[in-house]
């Protein structure tokens, strides 16, 4: 293992994102910000309680999960087609460097991003709204494990993409619309059956039931099977992740 | 004996229905200087791409100092260092962190690269540029820029892919005495160009590539003993009956007082058909000869020019 060479590349990764902080975590704070005030607040009247409690808390952590999740994703995905497009990948590629050491400093570097920002917008969160949480612990692990799974899916998305706009495809219109869906502002149990069916089918409706469940002790599905299915998606797509990064498929002809 | 610092064996490559190499055998020795001369979409690139890891062959073996470029990858990527003839583009850092990371990848920490980067920065003249971002150089300090990254973890081979495409002619010398003085470190060079001059000066030994193929490998000089086209022209005083007798063992044209010799070695030619012509009792009012070139050698292996 080289690993001067695995921790400079988590260095860079982390460093990278931490330069332009106003692209990469200024943005995800003032937009949780403005849900909170323009949904919580003014729903809040019509809405007044969701599971016995009050709407502004309850999508709380749905949009730490949505800042968490795209920050992850956009890390790493972002970071990779950044590094074919402008020609610096062949650095990491011509060095003593493996797959798996390259795919696991963009994943760290990926899940760094995701923590701060979801950490950074539950700390918003209490600040604005006195927001409970029942199990911080439980909270972070969370977080963290979301953070890893979806910067491996953004890694995956990355090294698989050619372009920026085939990358703004995939996330615009699958991984966006799917948070969405995954019951963010709602509880399924407001939508019809046959919705609620199809919401059993998104892996995000898991992971914003989990994460609200340790906060607010509240969830629309299981915490086992939220935890499990967290489980399951990070070892999935970090499998995949180092599968395809030591394929070079994309990267290496 | 030791290992040559690049074997390679047999190498092919296709892409799609390209056939980029087709069967490339090339051995550099530890310490040489060594040039990779072909036109634009011979092969050069491909094969040094191959050997860094980062195009992956079809058949044939790449070894560097005796170890498998694939299987022992970690061993032979430390080994080298790579100019890449396209400049990469980083909007985030300082070129000088940029080096940390470049000796960060190679294992070197930050307290062990230092040095290394000080040096590095002020033998090209990079220092006043420290802080500026990779979009900030003009086209020759990025070309600087780029030794500097292949240099900096100290390798044994240094590999540099078209160094002097699109730098000035002072750069250029510049860059030409500072790969000598690597040289004379005792480093290993690999150059790809197609700028002939810059091989003819530079390398002890070059290949030429064309289609994919290694056409010759040898010295410049012996190349050009081979199969270069020199030749020598005596212009006559006078012509004198049956001087052709003394000049049997050349291969020979007259044009009126004027004899044109077409030999391979002109210096070691001329004072023999000086001495016949004088035998001859002939008059030689001047002589001029023409050494041929590996552009020469170029043409006559491809039947085309190294930039047509």
């Amino acid at each position: 293992m080289n690993w001067i060479g695995f921790g400079t590349l988590i260095k860079r990764e982390v460093g990278r994102f931490f330069s332009v902080y106003r692209q990469t975590v200024l943005p995800g704070l003032i937009s949780s910000g403005l849900y909170i005030v323009i949904f919580g607040f003014t729903l809040e009247q019509r809405i007044s309680e969701i599971q016995g409690v009050p709407y502004t808390l309850f999508i709380l952590p749905g949009l730490i999960m949505m800042n968490t999740l795209t920050n992850a994703t956009a890390n790493t995905s972002s970071s990779m087609l950044q590094m074919k497009l402008l020609q610096q990948l062949p650095d990491l590629l011509t060095a003593p460097l493996s797959g798996l050491e390259i795919s696991l400093a963009y994943i760290i570097g990926g899940t760094v991003r995701g923590v701060v920002n979801g950490i950074l917008v539950l700390i918003l969160g209490v600040f604005l709204t006195d927001l409970p949480v029942v199990n911080l612990l439980g909270t972070i692990v969370f977080i963290f494990l979301v953070s890893w799974a979806f910067a491996s899916m953004g890694l995956i998305l990355g090294q698989i993409a050619e372009s920026w706009d085939q990358l703004a495809m995939m996330q615009n219109f699958f991984l966006t619309p799917l948070s969405f869906l995954g019951g963010i502002f709602y509880s399924i149990k407001m939508l019809p059956e046959w919705a609620q069916s199809l919401s059993f089918i998104n892996p995000i409706y898991y992971m914003i039931n989990g994460i609200r469940y340790t906060i607010l002790g509240v969830s629309d599905s299981s915490f086992i099977v939220s935890f499990w299915m967290a489980l399951f998606l990070t070892a999935i797509f970090t499998t995949s992740a180092i599968l395809l990064m030591q394929s070079g498929e994309k990267i290496k002809q | 004996m030791s290992a040559p610092a690049i074997q390679i064996t047999g190498l092919t490559k296709s892409f799609g229905d390209v056939h980029a190499l087709r069967g490339v055998d090339m051995t550099i020795k530890q310490g040489e200087f060594f040039g990779l001369l072909g036109p634009n979409g011979a092969g050069k690139t491909t094969t040094i791409n191959i050997v860094t890891g980062l195009v992956f062959r079809d058949e044939g073996s790449t070894e560097v100092f005796g170890k498998d470029t694939v299987k022992d990858f970690r061993f032979t990527r430390s080994k080298i260092g790579i100019a890449a003839q396209e400049f990469s583009v980083d909007w985030f850092f300082p070129i000088e962190k940029l080096l940390y990371f470049q000796a960060g990848y190679y294992g070197l920490t930050q307290e062990q690269a230092k040095p290394k980067i000080d040096d590095l920065f002020e033998r090209l003249g990079l220092d006043k540029k420290r802080e500026s971002r990779l979009r900030q150089l003009s086209g020759g300090m990025k070309r600087r820029f780029q030794i500097a990254k292949a240099l900096v973890h100290d390798p044994d081979i240094i590999i540099l892919d078209e160094p002097t495409a699109g730098v000035d002619v002072e750069l250029r010398r510049e860059l030409w005495q500072y790969l000598r003085d690597l040289h004379s470190q005792g480093k290993t060079i690999l150059l790809t160009t197609h700028y002939i001059e810059e091989a003819e000066l530079l390398c002890e030994n070059v290949a030429i590539i064309h289609e994919g193929k290694i056409l010759k490998e040898g010295s410049p000089k012996d190349l050009t003993r081979e199969l270069g086209k020199a030749g020598i022209t005596v212009q006559l005083g006078d012509v004198v009956n049956g001087m052709e007798s003394y000049l049997n063992e050349f291969t020979f044209t007259r044009d009126e007082n004027r004899l044109h010799f077409s030999v391979k070695d002109p210096d070691s030619a001329m004072p023999e058909i000086i001495r016949q012509l004088s035998k001859a009792d002939v008059h030689i009012q001047s002589i001029e000869s023409k050494v041929s070139s590996l552009e020469d050698v170029f043409l006559s292996l491809t039947g085309k020019g190294i930039n047509e």
